[in-house]
């Protein structure tokens, strides 16, 4: 395809670069490149066999073209940049190869905002995501937002949208996103499936093309958390969790030492056990906490609704305590994420300047003195969220501005851990203990003792304060307001915590275009990710036993 | 063809100036291309070409200057002029002026494996050969840090007299060229692994006169980076670029801008390299581009010095000789006053220099400057260097360079400029050789090496061995290719045969002459290592001495007819004259090498013959005649 085309506009139909695209569904454009049929399902909870699946990869993970037939596609890796549109990977990511070792089946690339930039999966150089709700419209009136049916089309969320709806559609039992500020949460809470953030240095990077490194992780998307949570934790001793697995190859993932140290203080590593039933064991006694700052303004009254009904059947159904908790940090944690995560994709991205990636500027096809050879090729490679960013980042990090945002944010980002610090009744195993002073505290939020207010297990709050909307409404959004939809996902990726997005049933007469749910996040201390997947699976169980039924 | 006079001929050649263009047109077939143009033409060149025409009426009646008695004039005119360059030893300060250096130095790490992957690192592999996934920087490829390089790089830092810092950090510096794929140099900007160093610099290191006999230099901080792509300019518009380089571990020595005179500069550089190679850090020398120096130059008027403020510096970027460091000072330092007596200003900018030039040119000004955009690296996390691997560095480092200098001033009673030449040269492997040689020979003389070698005699052998180690051997490459010498001190001159040729050369029982050949052949191969004395034998090269009566009768022949000569010895003896007139005896022994059969002949013992037969004989007899 041309570098020049770029999404301008509404543009939903996808670029048709691969004949193996044809069976895509048709308008959601969630694949960049993928097979036709998937040839396996899903076949979970038979102890012993080699559980298969098929698997969708976000496009901005590395694959390498499959070796068993020539009538396969070649698996490029795009991350939907006119850069890297004809790019293959000489290696596969290790994510990938270690959901193969456990049976995996790649079936897809899936699209996305370029490089992972963007909240609707509308940046793209091969078309936005779209999806379609299961629901027929209730108000089918609008005009120009659908297709050929009259149907409305949604956003699917970003940046992993193609992924979430490979998952929703049916498309993939497991999709692989990644997560920076939310990217893997907000299109699971738009699209109605689960969307799990592991903790920072679990799952390994190596093969993932940065955004910010110090906030990327790779996450798992299902239509059930137990999917998840058997990868992730592992079954038995065939089956072992990702959770164990060191990679040499990334630099950030915790040492085989380290893991062990941390899940030395954890509860659940100890291998799958399904709880067919038993949400109440699971959940009796727990904490949980609301975080006061969350009930923002923005936020949408149904979701508001929403989140008390599932906070209140919780604590109904099975004695969870639910707790007030304040998170002063919240507020400033947004401005600094859109501080560091530019910062640090403007530098992750220098290296497409058109001489080895991408397409030269044959006009500017100089390099010597006063010649603008990089500037005229990155100017015209990346499309206009990309290059918003690394504007931003450039001069976030230049000499005049780094104390004033840099270095501040970095502040920020310390303050919003400590914040989770001082909830959670865990301790963060990679720092020493820190202490807190009660002054800093809300009036609002009530004392336990004289020791301070209640501690939690963990944070229960909306994941994206908005339904989704539709894309003719996000194509009309300015670029401030798709950043907020990252205000509930920005804190726990900046704190490197894991956090998990599960459907939220929403009152039906409410529920709109929607898929009837809203996303609900569930934030665990530190590498509490086995107990919090087995949490969120039991929180899904009740939800959905309280959810009228459709 | 008739032949064009040497008046004539000289004219042109000196002055491009023909006089008679007819009869040479008709001589030079390619008039117009012959005829050199003036451009071409050397300012002094063309001066002297006024000159001569204006006295040279006629060709035939032109008295001609002798050649030497011209070049003499043009010299002295050009010094007039003020043009010439002045010595850089008689250049080191400006009247009025202070010049401040300060000077960053890369160094090449010594590892076997790059920075952050495990590729080889290596020099002269075929290129492209030894790169890893993130040395290209790959989409999704990380860095991994190779703790192995610590090693060197805390070495290195020991020998500057750094404090190794028990955490350090990496950062992105980024701009973007061909040769650094992934758009920035990783390297330690905020939190260095040393800092607050100091290098002494003694007079022997050749230090400007004006410091005295030695100078304290800071060293700011020490840090540890990646090296960029190697880039080979091909004919046309095309480069190509080697990636084995990309990534190799780098380390960049900043001093503090206290060096005040070009030469010390220089001998600092040069004393880095020397310090790194002691403590093997470093791969290799300036010489061979495992070194290079930038200096950030600037300039303030005496008058200025005491408000403490320095004066705007630029840098020059790139030096890669000792001497270019040394020269595109001097050179900047003279614009940056120029610039300032002229009323102007001096702009903080970068600037370059190429071998050879008089002055440094503009790279880039300060609108022109990179902002880098310096960030922590956020996939690599911090280098925690161990108290027990500092230690344990420091205790295994041996000599350094200093110590060894006086040691081997000391004990085999080197000249100070030898003994450094000793530890500069193959970056450190000479000397490596020369121990090498010095105990084989002790060995062979019987020579307990451990004793105190005080006595004179006890020096000789040593100095014999300095001598061939610096001078004989540095011969045989000025022809054709290199010695081959290995890090641990072997070359295509085996030690052990160099020993056996010394041996018989200590003993005298081959002439020195004979030895010279002798090395030749072993360095050509035609001596196979170990047959240095079979080879003697085989050729009956075995210094046969002719005897004392066969020298005096030598001597006498050569002192015959030398009655002027003799004269001269007679003035001393009387006290007529200071000093003994020992270039007269020299003339009178080479007389008699030149009668004599040489290679029988020992000069040692030729001088000493003659020197009895003027005292005994011929000046016995002056003073009985008068």
């Amino acid at each position: 395809m041309s570098a020049r085309r770029r999404p301008r506009g509404l543009q939903l139909r996808h670029v048709s670069r691969c004949p193996w695209q044809v069976q895509q569904r048709r308008l959601l454009n969630h694949f960049i490149s993928n097979e036709p049929v998937p040839a396996y399902t899903l076949d979970e909870g038979v102890p012993g066999t080699p559980t298969r699946f098929t698997l969708a990869v976000k496009d901005n993970i590395a694959t390498v073209p499959s070796s068993s037939s020539t009538a396969s596609p070649q698996w490029p890796t795009t991350c939907a940049s006119p850069f890297l549109a004809t790019y293959t990977s000489p290696f596969e990511a290790t994510i990938v190869t270690q959901l193969r070792r456990r049976g995996a089946r790649l079936v897809g690339k899936t699209n996305l905002d370029e490089f992972g930039m963007g909240s609707h999966s509308v940046h793209s150089a091969f078309g936005a995501v779209a999806q379609q709700p299961s629901q027929p419209p209730r108000q089918s009136h609008n005009k120009g937002d659908s297709d050929d049916d009259g149907q409305v089309l949604l956003s699917a969320g970003g940046s992993s949208g193609g992924s979430a709806v490979a998952v929703a559609s049916g498309d993939a039992d497991v999709a692989l996103g990644t997560d920076t500020g939310g990217s893997v949460r907000l299109p699971a809470a738009y699209t109605g499936v689960v969307g799990f953030k592991p903790s920072y240095g679990m799952l390994s990077r190596f093969g993932v093309v940065p955004y910010a490194n110090s906030l990327d992780t790779v996450g798992l998307l299902a239509r059930r958390v137990g999917v998840i949570r058997r990868l992730v934790v592992g079954g038995d001793e065939q089956e072992p969790g990702l959770w164990a697995e060191w990679d040499a190859r990334d630099p950030t993932s915790l040492s085989a030492a380290a893991r062990r140290r941390c899940a030395s203080v954890r509860e659940g590593y100890g291998g799958f056990q399904e709880e067919e039933g038993d949400a109440g064991r699971v959940l009796r006694g727990l904490r949980l906490g609301m975080p006061l700052e969350y009930n923002i303004e923005e936020l949408d009254g149904r979701i508001r609704d929403a989140w008390s009904a599932a906070a209140k059947a919780l604590q109904e159904s099975h004695g969870v305590r639910i707790v007030p908790v304040s998170l002063p940090s919240t507020k400033h944690a947004l401005a600094a994420y859109y501080v560091i995560a530019p910062a640090e994709a403007s530098s992750n991205l220098a290296k497409y300047d058109g001489i080895r990636y991408g397409s030269r500027d044959p006009e500017a096809a100089s390099d010597a003195e006063g010649g603008v050879l990089y500037a005229a090729s990155r100017g015209r490679g990346f499309g206009d969220e990309v290059k918003r960013r690394i504007l931003l980042g450039s001069y976030t990090l230049s000499s005049e501005a780094m104390d004033n945002y840099f270095i501040k944010a970095q502040r920020v980002r310390r303050l919003v851990r400590r914040d989770f610090n001082r909830v959670f009744a865990l301790d963060n195993p990679l720092h020493d203990k820190e202490t807190f002073s009660l002054s800093d505290l809300p009036d609002s939020v009530a004392m336990e003792d004289k020791w301070g207010p209640e501690e939690v297990d963990f944070l229960l709050c909306p994941t994206a304060p908005t339904l989704a909307p539709r894309l003719e409404d996000v194509m009309n959004q300015t670029p401030l307001d798709a950043y907020m939809n990252d205000v509930f996902t920005v804190p726990a990726s900046l704190a490197g915590l894991p956090a998990i997005s599960i459907p939220m049933p929403l009152e039906p007469e409410t529920a709109g275009d929607t898929p009837g749910t809203a996303g609900l996040q569930l934030i665990g201390q530190y590498w509490d990710d086995a107990r919090l997947l087995s949490v969120a699976d039991a929180v899904s169980k009740t939800l959905k036993a309280m959810a009228p039924t459709s | 063809m008739s032949r064009v006079p040497t008046a004539e001929l000289r004219r042109y050649l000196l002055t491009g100036h023909i006089r008679c263009r007819d009869c040479l047109r008709a001589r030079l077939p390619r008039s117009p291309g012959t005829t050199a143009s003036p451009s071409r033409q050397t300012r002094a060149f063309a001066s002297q070409n006024a000159t001569i025409a204006s006295i040279a009426p006629s060709v035939s009646a032109a008295p001609v200057t002798p050649l030497r008695k011209q070049l003499k004039e043009q010299a002295k005119a050009l010094k007039a002029s003020g043009t010439k360059k002045k010595r850089n030893a008689d250049n080191q300060t400006v009247p009025g002026w202070e010049l401040t250096v300060g000077i960053e130095i890369h160094a090449q790490l010594n590892t076997a494996r790059k920075l952050f992957s495990a590729a080889a690192t290596s020099f002269n592999d075929i290129p492209n050969s030894n790169v890893a996934l993130f040395d290209v920087a790959m989409p999704g490829s990380q860095p991994i840090f190779q703790p192995e390089t610590l090693i060197p790089a805390v070495r290195a830092a020991l020998a500057l007299n750094c404090a190794i810092q028990p955490v350090s950090r990496f950062d992105r510096k980024h701009y973007f060229h061909w040769d650094q794929p992934a758009g920035y140099q990783i390297t330690q900007y905020y939190e260095p692994f040393a800092r607050d160093g100091r290098i002494t610099l003694y007079a022997r290191d050749g230090i400007a006169p004006e410091d005295g006999d030695r100078v304290d230099v800071g060293i700011k901080q020490v840090q540890m980076e990646q090296d960029t792509a190697k880039t080979t300019a091909q004919p046309g518009e095309v480069h190509w670029l080697d990636f084995n380089r990309v990534g190799v571990p780098l380390i960049e020595i900043i001093t503090l801008p206290q060096i005040h005179h070009p030469a010390t500069a220089a001998a600092l550089v040069r004393k880095v390299q020397m310090l790194l190679a002691s403590v093997d850090a470093c791969v290799s020398g300036m010489e061979a581009g495992g070194l290079r120096a930038d200096v950030n130059v600037s300039v303030r008027r005496t008058e200025d010095v005491a408000t403490g403020k320095l004066g705007t510096r630029t840098e020059i970027k790139n030096l890669s000789s000792f001497k270019a460091v040394e020269d595109a000072i001097i050179a900047e330092r003279d614009r940056q006053i120029a610039v300032l007596e002229a009323g102007g200003v001096v702009e903080g900018e970068t600037r370059g220099w190429s071998l050879g030039s008089t002055g440094t040119r503009r790279l880039r000004g300060k609108e022109g400057e990179v902002d880098y955009r310096y960030m922590p690296d956020p996939d690599l996390g911090p280098v925690v260097i161990g108290d027990d691997l500092v230690g344990h560095l420091a205790a295994s480092m041996g000599v350094l360079p200093d110590p060894e200098i006086d040691m081997l001033i000391a004990r085999y009673g080197l000249s100070a400029k030898d003994a450094l030449s000793l530890m500069l040269l193959d970056n450190g492997a000479r000397i490596q050789y020369f121990y090498r040689l010095l105990d084989t020979l002790d060995e062979r003389l019987g020579i307990d090496s451990s004793a105190e070698l005080e006595t004179r005699s006890g020096h000789r052998h040593a100095l014999l061995a300095v001598n061939w180690c610096l001078h004989e051997l540095g011969k045989l490459t000025e022809l054709s290719a290199d010695l081959g010498m290995t890090p641990e001190g072997e070359c295509k001159v085996p030690s052990a045969d160099l020993a056996a040729i010394l041996y018989h050369l200590h003993k005298r029982e081959i002439t020195a002459k004979v030895a010279k050949d002798l090395l030749w052949g072993v360095f050509r191969g035609d001596i196979t290592s170990g047959a240095v004395s079979e080879a003697i034998n085989a050729n009956d090269l075995w210094f046969q001495e002719i005897s004392e009566q066969d020298y005096a009768a030598l001597a006498d022949q050569a002192v015959e007819g030398e009655a002027k000569v003799l004269g001269e010895f007679l003035r001393f003896k009387q006290g007529k004259a200071k000093a003994y007139p020992q270039g007269k005896l020299m003339f009178l022994v080479g007389k008699m090498m030149r009668t004599g059969p040489e290679e029988r002949m020992d000069p040692a013992s030729a001088e000493r013959v003659m020197r009895s037969r003027i005292e005994e004989v011929y000046l016995l007899a002056l003073e009985g005649s008068k």
